[in-house]
């Protein structure tokens, strides 16, 4: 393990987000440092001293890391730990906080009962990348906890090494094919808990210095990857698993509830993950909140990321990394200081929750905020069931409705199709559908937020809208109906348990505008209000964009963008730009001005102005410069 | 916190059983998912590995682990077992007292196991990202993917007329190593996921297969060559297939909107044999070791029943609301 600190670590520099928010390192630091302790001093807080039936794990572990209510602290978790587990590793990383955290704090008969709980509990590992993530990080510091004890005191009898050893193969894999290939389970606003997490657990508490070292390049890398495509805390762009109800109200993801933690975004919070971090000591490095307030100008972000595993159909565009094929997944944002516009290619990329694009645009709105627009073909099949998990093809669709209710719902909002394709240059989009006779909802539904304003049907077939300080244009290639969102009454009537919770704050008022073609498609334009005098003039420039399209056979449209750019696309073959084929064979890990990163590399360059902060996972070392000004 | 990710995997717990009924002489064994009570929730109420007693009610047997696919017993001692699980492969040497995983990170999703009768120190397993083999009688494994076009497989059996001869169920049909699963060739064989190999007690020449969409295929030259049976469901989804240990030309076969039918006279009929089932949506048969020709039946969450007259009855045979993966009869414990 090296850290290299060539030039001006800790050097205070001049950058100021627009708010005047002061950005040196220092304030950074001092900054986080107060959010952290807050957090901290809430969670003990949260602890009732007389009341062992209330308070939550973290609570715990918080009043044991900091010396505070110790005897109220062990009562609570004798009651936490008195009934057998379950959750599996959401039993786990809770329980390796404690152990961890706590360490010092902890009694005799916690110890105890900690041990037996190991011994006793077979926690599954799961099926998803978080998941395993999730399950050998706490695996991996659990048994470091106890490193001589035997196959006989753990739930798998395998000793405590064996299962160290297992853990750490695991998880260098993945940082390993994170960092080569991309992410699996690939910028998701609500999963990137479940990689800060055990990145973060690792980073606090790993005894092996490389390891821990690692850990923390990793979550550095993970959190990167997330504040280049955010704004103001909320995630945006394309996403590998999103909910319902996150993929209407950023605000509501734990990747805005981490935004303030980390970065100063947002409303205070005080629950769960942000309580792991706090406790962990994890620190992000201070470029990356330069990055998430450096929105001056606009920018293209390019990523390469993959798919889920594929067990079956994984089709002739796959590939195998060690003996499991996956997908490319090519993403696109385009973050301008007021909204991003964020694409993937479109097909089945991610089981269940994908996003193939969206729009998301600055707000003051808060929590009750839903500043997104976005479309997708609502598609269930046990073709995609059966391509993702092992189950069987005549109960896979019946048992992902088991817990994601909305999965086979013609009113979904999240969700992949095989049938769409999507090509997006800047601040415009082309997206197209062939949907096949028999497709189970043979629609395309685009979402029209209730925080929209100004929407009108234009003669031209334009429909445009107001977000906040975007304007957008939705061309759409067939007519559709007006519906209201979640026309099923689903999710209003509390279908799903958790993923309607609050359904009246967040789903109520919004509407979609759905259409049967089965050949079918639409342009999107978009473009910051800034930009133009009036809306009328931002109309009137749309208009005269050239546009042409047709869906007699596949779907096919040719667009002027108001950039210049003259998008081609054809369903079932490469798109063109500016007549020429977009080079998706070359297509970077990372590419942005805030960053670079080749395929295959396990680097990351991560730039702002002068400064470079290059995480090198392959040689597990970071490395910190300022280029001196060119003369 | 976060929900949970989408976990298609199984649980396990006791089950309460069917009414008392004579029980098998051995051990009999039921992998299953409690599915049925499954609401909001990416895992099933309950499942696992479950044993059926003498009064004729499951116990739940072995570790408590999600996604228990099946369990194999080493044919010469009884007290080795092996579990097919979501994360692995559990092995027990003491008849279930203690338990150890003993495959890496690597493997998941295991589905299937086989013992090779006439060596059983060699070890076959089918997981939904390949084959694996094993010659220490389970306690260390080896992936064994040589020759195959697509690595997904869900059964997984050992020729019990040839040491060291494996047929494979894959997505791409039927695959037979002649090397203890060191290599594959792909015998002439439906294009389809194979669902389910079995082959009979009576005739080892005799093997069946259920398949996605294909239906059933019979060999009866021990795998070599398949013909298609039974053209009442020649494109339906065949998740049970059976065949007497008594009788050659005995066999059953079920499947999703089919429920059970049968043939005894070697494929050339069937008979449709679900009257009396809740369900037409059958996952598992098996006809039960013994002096008579009892068959099993798992419907989907429907429970599970048996006929002691070819499925013209059923009786309930517990097991309510479960989805049944596999049902596994093995002799006594020592």
């Amino acid at each position: 393990m090296v850290s290299i600190f060539v030039v001006g670590l800790g050097v205070g520099r001049a950058g100021t987000a627009a708010e005047g928010l002061a950005l040196t390192d220092a304030d950074i630091a001092h900054r986080f440092q107060a959010r952290r302790e807050w957090v901290l001093a809430k969670s003990i807080s949260d602890l009732p001293p007389a009341d062992p039936t209330k308070g939550s794990i973290f609570d715990v572990a918080a009043c044991l890391q900091q010396g505070k209510q110790r005897e109220a602290a062990l009562a609570r978790l004798a009651r936490i730990n008195q009934p057998m587990p379950d959750g599996s590793m959401f039993w786990m990383f809770p329980m390796a906080t404690v152990m961890l955290a706590g360490h010092e704090g902890l009694d005799a008969a916690s110890w105890a009962r900690i041990q037996e709980l190991w011994r006793s509990y077979w926690p599954s590992r799961g099926d998803t990348e978080n998941h395993w993530a999730l399950y050998y990080s706490s695996l991996y510091l659990a048994a470091q906890t106890f490193p001589e004890s035997g196959p006989e005191q753990w739930f798998n009898g395998q000793s405590a090494a064996e299962n160290m050893a297992e853990a750490r193969g695991y998880l260098e894999h993945w940082m390993q094919v994170t960092t080569s290939y991309g992410q699996g389970e690939y910028d998701s606003p609500n999963y990137i808990e479940e990689y800060v997490i055990p990145m973060c657990l690792l980073a606090g508490w790993a005894k092996d210095e490389g390891f821990r070292q690692k850990a923390r390049l990793m979550a550095d890398y993970v959190l990167y990857d997330y504040v280049v495509e955010s704004l103001d805390g909320y995630y945006g762009g394309a996403h590998s698993r999103v909910y319902p109800r996150q993929i209407v109200a950023p605000a509501l993801t734990p990747a805005s509830a981490l935004a303030w933690l980390l970065f100063g975004f947002g409303e205070p919070q005080s629950r769960g993950t942000v309580q792991l971090v706090a406790l962990s000591g994890y620190t992000p490095p201070p470029i990356l909140e330069r990055i998430a307030r450096d929105r001056d100008r606009p920018y293209v972000e390019r990523e390469l990321k993959r798919t889920r595993w594929r067990l079956r159909h994984a089709g002739p565009d796959s590939f195998v990394i060690g003996d499991k094929r996956t997908v490319p997944v090519y993403k696109y944002s385009y973050v301008d200081p007021d909204f991003i516009l964020g694409s993937s290619q479109g097909g089945l990329l991610q089981p269940i929750q994908q996003q193939t694009w969206s729009l998301l645009w600055r707000t003051d709105r808060g929590a009750r905020s839903a500043n997104v627009f976005f479309g997708m073909q609502p598609y269930s099949s046990p073709y995609e069931g059966t391509m993702y998990f092992g189950g069987d093809w005549d109960t896979v669709t019946d048992l992902i409705a088991r817990s994601k209710a909305d999965y086979d719902s013609p009113d979904k909002l999240p969700g992949g199709s095989p049938h769409e394709q999507v090509f997006q240059q800047g601040a415009a989009l082309i997206a197209l559908y062939d949907l096949p006779e028999g497709t189970r909802f043979p629609q395309i539904t685009t979402f029209f937020s209730r925080d929209l304003a100004d929407t009108t049907e234009d003669a031209s077939g334009w429909i445009f809208s107001r977000g906040g300080p975007v304007y957008i244009a939705y061309r759409p290639f067939a007519a559709g109906e007006w519906k209201p969102n979640d026309w099923t009454g689903l999710l209003r009537g509390g279908g799903g348990g958790f993923i309607s919770a609050g359904f009246k704050e967040w789903g109520e008022g919004h509407r979609c505008y759905v259409s049967g073609a089965r050949r079918n498609g639409y342009v999107v334009q978009v473009a910051p209000v800034r930009a133009y005098a009036t809306f009328a003039q931002f109309q009137q420039a749309v208009r005269a964009l050239p546009l042409r399209f047709s869906t007699a056979a596949a779907p096919e449209a040719t667009f002027t963008a108001l950039d210049g750019s003259v998008l081609h696309a054809r369903y079932g073959a490469p798109p063109t730009l500016n007549g020429a084929p977009v080079d998706y064979a070359s297509w970077p890990l990372f590419d942005s001005p805030y960053g670079q990163a080749a395929r295959g590399s396990q680097r990351l360059e991560i730039r702002h102005g002068a400064e470079r902060y290059l995480l090198d996972l392959g040689r597990n070392l970071s490395q910190q410069t300022i280029v001196p000004a060119q003369p | 916190m976060n929900p949970r990710g989408p976990v298609l995997l199984f649980l396990a717990l006791a089950l309460g059983g069917a009414a008392a009924v004579p029980a098998a002489p051995g051990r009999f064994f039921a992998a299953v998912a409690m599915t049925k009570a499954q609401r909001n929730s990416p895992v099933p109420a309950d499942s696992g590995l479950y044993r059926r007693d003498a009064q004729g009610a499951w116990q739940h047997f072995g570790p408590r682990i999600l996604g228990v696919a099946s369990v194999a017993v080493h044919p010469a001692w009884p007290d080795l077992l092996l579990i097919a699980s979501a994360d692995g492969v559990v092995r027990s040497a003491d008849g279930g007292r203690t338990w150890r995983k003993t495959t890496g990170w690597e493997v998941a999703d295991v589905r299937s196991l086989a013992f090779d009768p006439a060596q059983p120190a060699q070890v076959y397993a089918a997981t939904a990202w390949g084959p694996l083999r094993s010659t220490d009688r389970g306690e260390t494994w080896q992936l064994a993917q040589a020759g195959l076009a697509k690595l997904y497989s869900q059964t997984i059996l050992a020729d019990r007329a040839q040491s060291g001869r494996v047929l494979l169920g894959t997505e791409d049909g039927i695959y037979v190593s002649t090397d203890a699963a060191r290599s594959w060739t792909r015998v002439p064989s439906p294009a389809a996921t194979v669902l389910r190999l079995a082959q009979s007690g009576a005739d080892a020449r005799r093997l069946l297969a259920g398949t996605q969409g294909r239906g059933a295929w019979l060999s009866t030259d021990g795998g070599r060559t398949w013909a298609a049976t039974d053209a009442g469901t020649a494109t339906a989804n065949l998740y049970a297939v059976a065949l007497s240990p008594r009788a050659a030309e005995l066999m059953a076969v079920g499947g999703w909107g089919v429920g059970v039918r049968v043939s005894a006279d070697g494929g050339r009929t069937w008979a449709d044999r679900s009257a009396g089932l809740p369900v037409k949506q059958v996952f598992l048969l098996a006809f039960e070791p013994g002096e008579t020709e009892r068959l099993w039946a798992s419907t989907f969450e429907e429970g599970a029943f048996y006929s002691d007259d070819l499925g013209r009855t059923w009786q309930a045979g517990g097991l309510d609301g479960a989805y049944g993966l596999d049902f596994v009869f093995a002799p006594p414990a020592r």
